[in-house]
């Protein structure tokens, strides 16, 4: 069961605001998603080794430079000293 | 006070690297204006992928190493997520050990003395994010934070230690003995603005535990530290209890104070980084990486004491900078009179350039060769040790050598005695009265010495002077 | 009207390479096809009109003098808006993305332009490929052209649409748990979802990144083989390409396909008219000569709860980006601090974005990781042994590629789980990270049903014989809705 505490304490931690409608009918939608994934609960995995892709580290990339060149951000949103603006951090 | 726990997080800066650990960008992004050290994957926009370089692993396993970690023989990355201005995909990659071994190193140690060990519980890579400005003195009035990326994605190299300390003192001597083992790495130049950092975290008698982090520099942690004993140490006697908290060391101020809140939330929700296939390094990584270390302080002060026959103190004086061990190893390839040198360094040279700041051997204008030859002409006897000093001090200024500071200077020590005989000829031709005295008055010898010493400004050789007079005198007599 | 847009890609190319067809002429028959259709449709979100017609008149210059162009000359592209264009909008069917036009090319559309490829418009999507009908597209909802009051499948949709009535000769579509084969399966076109690592991801924003690939959208197999031997092939600019087979892929008029395993749990659950169509199929193969067997595959029972909890991890931690300070949609952050300013953005997305961030933190979260995520993964380890295993025995397994027929738009919308459900048939190849093709079978009642074929890794060639044979079989290529 996800409580609506409990969703919105996911709620912040992923950064979405949500007004109170949404709290209600996201509250329902999702607590019937993750009871559908409780299934897994039921399965049981015959190791515990988990596949991951491998790469050997000759393979990896070089420590060269290679600039990028063009504009990144855009023009109104960095002060005249090329700074990003962002919101003040209090 | 043995009942004082203390220990750190140490963030350095692969700083040698050309590019970033995820993209070709400038890996020293200290002389690039704001926002131009950047690019789409270290900006993290949409459909960017990280490229891992390679040489950040190599030289994050050469740190593990000369720490003695353990190196796994498979490296995996992790994502840790949290919202923050300066981190531009709002998670970091970074390493993670929880679910089985997977950091560049692990379980390591430091050995402080012959009774101290400190463990080190872990060294991990990860990417550092960019920056954030506040303008001075009115950040909390500032509609804006700034941020600067250029920094983001540069190779940063975590290392934490068990809480082992006892003491601020401890804490100094772990930090100057792992700069030294830096800087014999090569791979972190920890002069450069921003290249470490460090996080302190300490506890009084088993008590909560306060992080302290923002210590910019390994000098100020010892500072950092002393104040937060003696700020818990008085809470403490006023019966308060110690908050689990963050501060923050306030460098200007010399205080620690309780940061702002970061994040409330501790949960980093750390998954694998998908987007980087686990690093198969194979069990021959860790014995080619110890190929690659060079000889660290500790081995070569071991070696400075046998082969060198080099006192305790004074090789410990010495390696405690590479450059000044290196300097100290180049005159004796010189000049083969180790002692000599060591002493002219420890004893004479450092306290002319400064034993708080090494990296000045950088600028100084004195060379390996220099130092040699003054030991061998001291050694040699052509000119005494107090003249010796003062000429160090001159070479220091100038950069000159001996022999041309002393043809200059004219203190060389004349010993020549046919030179020296010659003006002993020339006084007693213009000083006849004295010579007569000195014939009848063994004692009125001086006066004639002195006249020579005169004629030679001071630089013959006062004992061949006598002797040279006496004979001379006793062939006239004779 | 000029009806060259009915030429299947590797003609129109072939006959432009020749000299024989005029790129202008061929890329004007898809504008004035566009122009006529999109109202009804609504498959484009931007429209590449002037660029489009300026690149296929210099590629006619090229061949005149005499140039060698490639191999997709003239051919004008469909690219769905989650993979990045230089300089033309890619907005991922989000608002969040709004204003955003990348600086550089995907690598896929780097190499497709290298061949001549011209680019006629960015494909309407699910918001950020999250979605099995393009109804969560922030930009309105893509109609299927076989009906428009239906849906076109998704996330693709745009894609499925545009390619069935000829508004572009072929698209790229990305693929997580579905996303190229179900509008293939809904719209009658064939989506190939390729091998994870066969294609790069350079380019394509990402939703779950272990379960994604790039694939092509077209109306015949050998479009698609001509697509993917454009784009396919390790890249360095992404660790987890792998490098493709020696041989490029070919149409085999005679190749052997030795047998086709029906996989029986796929098949129970599904609508009977999709399972009449799939037994149909299976007879038609026999009839072919192909040998027929039936497996079933365990894991199947937890494919999907797996796929769920994997994706929506992925996603909640690949969206994080999206706090508009670099790239994002109009919205100053001045006076605002810096928590609300980024909820306050991110309120921007749409709901099933929110919900599937919201699920994907969840699972990842202190306390629920081992039981959800890494159970999660350790059952698709499961999976994918299972797989392997059945596919050194049958080197083809057969299903359909949806459970049921397109729907109303507007009928599951207000019930994500049951749109989750609808994915239980595509999501195993994602886990897998195996190649699966979704092939146009038949019809019921006008609206379009296709059957998928699964293989082992790096096997699309097997995909593409047994697929060539079929379609050559049916005939279903040549019909063209409105």
């Amino acid at each position: 069961m996800v409580t609506k505490d409990e969703l919105n304490y996911l709620r912040w931690i992923s950064r979405l605001n949500l007004t109170d409608e949404e709290l209600e009918k996201f509250s329902e939608q999702i607590d019937e998603t993750i009871k559908y994934i409780d299934v897994l609960e039921t399965f049981h995995s015959e190791s515990s080794s988990v596949d991951l892709q491998e790469l050997d580290l000759s393979d990896f990339r070089e420590d060269e430079i290679l600039e990028f060149n063009g504009d990144l951000i855009p023009y109104s949103n960095l002060t005249p000293e090329r700074l990003v603006k962002g919101p003040k951090m209090v | 006070m043995t009942d004082i726990m203390i220990g750190l997080e140490i963030h350095c800066q692969l700083t040698s690297l050309k590019s970033k650990l995820f993209c070709g960008c400038r890996g020293n992004y200290r002389s690039s204006k704001p926002n131009s050290n950047i690019c789409p994957v270290c900006c993290g926009f949409p459909g960017t992928l990280p490229l891992m370089n390679k040489k950040a692993i190599e030289q994050s396993a050469m740190i593990s190493y000369s720490l003695e970690c353990k190196i796994p023989d498979k490296l995996m990355f992790y994502r840790k997520n949290y919202f923050y201005p300066d981190l531009p995909k709002n998670f970091q990659i970074t390493q993670y050990n929880v679910y089985g071994l997977t950091s560049i190193g692990s379980h390591g140690r430091i050995k402080l003395n012959d009774s101290k060990v400190i463990k080190i519980r872990r060294v991990q890579l990860e990417e550092d994010p960019g920056r954030i400005l506040y303008a001075p003195g009115i950040a909390h009035n500032a509609n804006y934070a700034l941020i600067d990326y250029n920094r983001a994605g540069v190779s940063l190299v975590e290392i934490v230690t068990e809480p082992d300390f006892s003491s601020p003192k401890e804490v100094r001597f772990f930090l100057n003995k792992f700069s030294s083992i830096l800087e014999h790495i090569g791979i972190c130049d920890t002069a450069l603005e921003g290249a470490v950092r460090c996080d302190v975290n300490v506890s009084l008698k088993g008590g909560s535990r306060v992080e302290i982090k923002n210590v910019n520099s390994f000098k100020e942690v010892e500072k950092a530290l002393t104040f937060e004993i003696s700020r818990q140490t008085s809470l403490l006697a006023r019966n308060i209890k110690i908050k689990s908290e963050t501060r923050h060391w306030d460098e200007q101020r010399k205080i620690t104070k309780v940061a702002r809140t970061k994040e409330e939330e501790q949960d980093y929700r750390y998954f694998p980084e998908p987007d980087i296939p686990l690093v198969h390094l194979g069990n021959e990584f860790s014995s080619h990486i110890g190929k690659l270390i060079p000889e660290l302080p500790d081995q070569r002060r071991s070696r400075f004491t046998e082969s060198y026959s080099l006192s305790d103190q004074v090789s410990n004086i010495l390696i405690n900078s590479k450059k000044l061990a290196d300097f100290f190893e180049s005159c004796v390839k010189i000049y083969a009179s180790p002692v000599e040198i060591a002493n002219w360094i420890v004893n004479d040279l450092l306290g002319l350039i400064g034993s708080e700041e090494p990296t000045l051997l950088n600028h100084i204008k004195i060379k390996p060769s220099h130092l040699a030859e003054l030991a061998r002409l001291v050694d040699e006897g052509k000119i005494n040790r107090s003249t010796g000093k003062q000429i160090l001090t001159k070479m220091v200024e100038t950069g000159q050598t001996p022999s041309q500071l002393l043809s200059k200077s004219e203190s060389s020590r004349i010993i020549d005695e046919n030179l020296i005989s010659e003006v002993v000829e020339q006084v007693f031709k213009t000083e006849g009265s004295a010579v007569n005295d000195a014939l009848l008055n063994s004692n009125a010898i001086n006066f004639l010495v002195g006249k020579v010493m005169q004629v030679t400004k001071g630089r013959a050789d006062p004992k061949i002077v006598t002797q040279l007079i006496n004979l001379k005198l006793t062939q006239s007599r004779g | 009207m000029s009806t060259l847009f009915n030429l299947s890609a590797t003609e129109a190319s072939r006959r432009i390479n020749e000299g024989n067809l005029k790129a202008e002429e061929y890329v004007w028959s898809f504008i004035e096809r566009i122009e006529k259709l999109e109202p009804k449709l609504h498959a484009f979100i931007s429209f590449n009109k002037e660029n489009a017609l300026a690149d296929a008149s210099g590629i006619d210059k090229r061949i005149r003098s005499g140039e060698d162009v490639g191999s997709l000359a003239g051919i004008a592209m469909g690219i769905k808006d989650n993979i990045s264009t230089d300089g033309i909008k890619t907005t991922c069917g989000s608002k969040m993305l709004e204003n955003y036009v990348p600086p550089f090319n995907a690598t896929v559309v780097e190499r497709l332009k290298k061949q001549g490829a011209i680019i006629i418009g960015k494909l309407n999507m699910d918001e950020f490929g999250m979605g099995s009908s393009t109804e969560y597209s922030r930009y309105g909802a893509t109609h299927n052209p076989w009906n428009t009051d239906y849906v076109p499948g998704g996330s693709s949709g745009g894609g499925g649409a545009a390619v069935s009535s000829c508004e572009c000769s072929a698209s790229l579509g990305s693929d997580t748990g579905g996303s190229i084969r179900c509008p293939a399966s809904f719209c009658s076109v064939v989506g190939l979802k390729p091998t994870y690592g066969h294609v790069s991801r350079f380019g394509l924003v990402s939703y779950a990144n272990s379960l994604e690939q790039i694939g092509p959208i077209c109306r015949t197999v050998e479009d698609v083989v001509l697509i993917m031997n454009t784009i396919a092939g390790n890249d360095p600019k992404d660790c987890t390409s792998l490098s493709s087979p020696e041989t490029p892929l070919q149409i085999n008029p005679n190749a052997k396909v030795k047998s086709i395993a029906l996989v029986r749990d796929l098949i129970e659950g599904s609508d009977p008219l999709v399972s009449k169509t799939v037994y149909d199929a299976l007879d038609k193969f026999q009839d072919l000569g192909i040998k027929i067997d039936e497996i079933s595959l365990k894991s199947v029972s937890f494919a999907l709860p797996s796929y769920y909890t994997l994706a929506t991890a992925e996603a909640s931690s690949n969206l994080a980006r999206y706090d508009n300070l670099r790239y994002g949609f109009s919205f100053p952050s001045e006076g605002y601090e810096w928590n609300s300013y980024i909820s306050t953005v991110r309120s921007n997305f749409g709901d099933e974005v929110k919900r599937r961030i919201l699920i994907g933190s969840y699972v990842l979260s202190a306390g629920y990781y081992g039981k959800y995520y890494l159970k999660a993964r350790q059952l698709r380890s499961m999976l994918r042994q299972e797989l392997l295993s059945i596919l050194t025995k049958h080197e083809l397994l057969l299903g359909p590629t949806m459970p049921i027929l397109p729907f109303r738009i507007g009928e599951k919308v207000q019930d994500p789980l049951k749109m989750y459900l609808m994915d239980v048939d595509t999501v195993i190849a994602n886990l897998g990270g195996i190649p699966a093709i979704s092939i146009p079978a038949g019809y019921s009642n006008e609206l379009p049903i296709g059957i998928q074929l699964m293989a082992g890794p790096f096997q699309e060639q097997k995909l593409i014989d047994a697929a060539f044979i079929f379609q050559n079989a049916k005939k279903l290529s040549t019909r063209t809705p409105l």
